[in-house]
C-alpha cells in the first residue's frame, strides 16, 4: 500500500464497512473513484426525481425537460458538496442516508426558489387584516369565545412586532410556505421560523392574560 | 376540526423546540433511528419536538426518509 493510500484510509476510517469503502472510493486518488462517482450520482439523480415528484404540488407549470434539468441540477450540485465534504463524513450513518441528506436539502432550496419566483406572496397574505373564517366570530358564540377572538385580534395587531406579525400572518393565517417567505424577506428559514415560534408565544401569553388560555400541558411558558 | 383545537395549532409553540439549523446536521442520523424502528425522540428531544411543527424541516425529514427507504444502502463496488 502506498503513503497516499494508507494517508486515504486513515483519514476516512469512520463508519460501517460499506460506508468507509463509499468514502475512500469518492477520493479523486483512489482507482475506483470514477466508478464510484458515477454509482453515487446515478442514485442521487434518482432520489432527486423522487424527490421533485413528491414535492410536485409546489411545482405547477414544472413539467418535460425543465423538470428533468432540475433534477440533473440536484443531483449534480449534491454530488459537488458530497465530494467537497467527503472528509467530513462522520460514520453516525450510513454513508448514503448521509448522502441523500444533500440531494433532499438541494430539492428543498430548488422548490422553494423556483415557487418564490413563479407564485410569490401577495402583499394582502403579508398584511394584517382580519383572522380568517375559521377563527371569526359566528352568531352564537359564547360571550367567551367572543372575548378570546377579540383578545387574539388585538394581540396580532399591537404586541407582536411588525416582522414578527408579518411572519405569523403570511405563515399561520394564509399558509405562505417558511421558505417562500424566507426568500421573500431575504432571510432564512430559521430565523423566520424564530419569529414565527416567538410571535406564537408571544400571542398564548396575551390570551392567558386576557384570562383566555389556549391549549394544556403543552403550552409555551409565559 | 374544533375552533379551539385550530386554535391550538395555530398557536402552536412548544418548549424545547430545536429549530431548523439544529435539525440539518443529525437528520441522517435521526432518519436512521426511525428506520430501526426506535424513537429518535428520546436522543434527539428537540429536533422531533421541531419537526411536528415546522412543515419545512418536516418535509425535507420526510425526503430523506423516504430515500433511504426506497433507495436502500447501495455498496460503492
Amino acid at each position: 500500500m502506498s503513503a497516499g493510500r494508507t494517508q486515504t484510509t486513515q483519514r476516512t476510517a469512520r463508519g460501517d464497512q460499506v460506508s468507509r469503502r463509499w468514502v475512500e472510493q469518492l477520493h479523486a486518488d483512489h482507482p475506483r473513484h470514477e466508478d464510484a462517482a458515477a454509482k453515487l450520482h446515478d442514485v442521487l439523480q434518482r432520489a432527486a426525481f423522487h424527490e421533485l415528484r413528491r414535492r410536485r404540488g409546489q411545482l405547477p407549470g414544472l413539467s418535460g425537460p425543465e423538470f428533468d434539468d432540475v433534477a440533473q441540477q440536484c443531483a449534480d450540485d449534491a454530488m459537488m458538496k458530497i465530494l467537497g465534504h467527503v472528509d467530513e463524513f462522520q460514520g453516525l450513518s450510513r454513508f448514503t442516508t448521509w448522502a441523500y441528506k444533500f440531494v433532499v436539502f438541494e430539492v428543498s432550496n430548488k422548490v422553494a426558489r423556483h415557487a418564490w419566483q413563479h407564485h410569490p406572496p401577495s402583499p394582502r397574505e403579508l398584511t394584517w387584516d382580519h383572522l380568517p373564517d375559521t377563527l371569526t366570530q359566528r352568531p352564537g358564540d359564547l360571550a367567551e369565545r367572543r372575548e378570546q377572538i377579540e383578545a387574539l385580534s388585538d394581540a396580532i395587531e399591537h404586541e407582536l412586532t411588525p416582522r414578527q406579525r408579518e411572519v405569523f400572518v403570511a405563515i399561520a393565517l394564509n399558509d405562505v410556505s417558511i421558505d417562500v417567505l424566507s426568500l421573500e424577506l431575504g432571510s432564512n428559514r430559521n430565523a423566520i421560523y424564530k419569529n414565527l415560534f416567538d410571535a406564537r408565544r408571544k400571542l398564548r401569553a396575551c390570551l392567558a392574560a386576557a384570562g383566555h388560555p389556549v391549549g394544556a400541558a403543552e403550552e409555551a411558558g409565559t | 376540526m374544533t375552533d379551539l383545537r385550530a386554535l391550538d395549532e395555530l398557536l402552536r409553540a412548544q418548549e424545547g423546540d430545536a429549530g431548523c439549523n439544529a435539525g440539518v446536521p443529525i437528520m441522517d442520523q435521526f432518519v436512521e433511528i426511525e428506520l430501526r424502528g426506535e424513537d429518535p425522540s428520546e436522543r434527539f428531544p428537540g429536533t422531533a419536538i421541531h419537526l411536528r411543527v415546522c412543515p419545512g424541516c418536516r418535509a425535507d425529514h420526510d425526503g430523506v426518509l423516504e430515500a433511504a427507504r426506497r433507495f436502500g444502502d447501495l455498496e460503492p463496488d
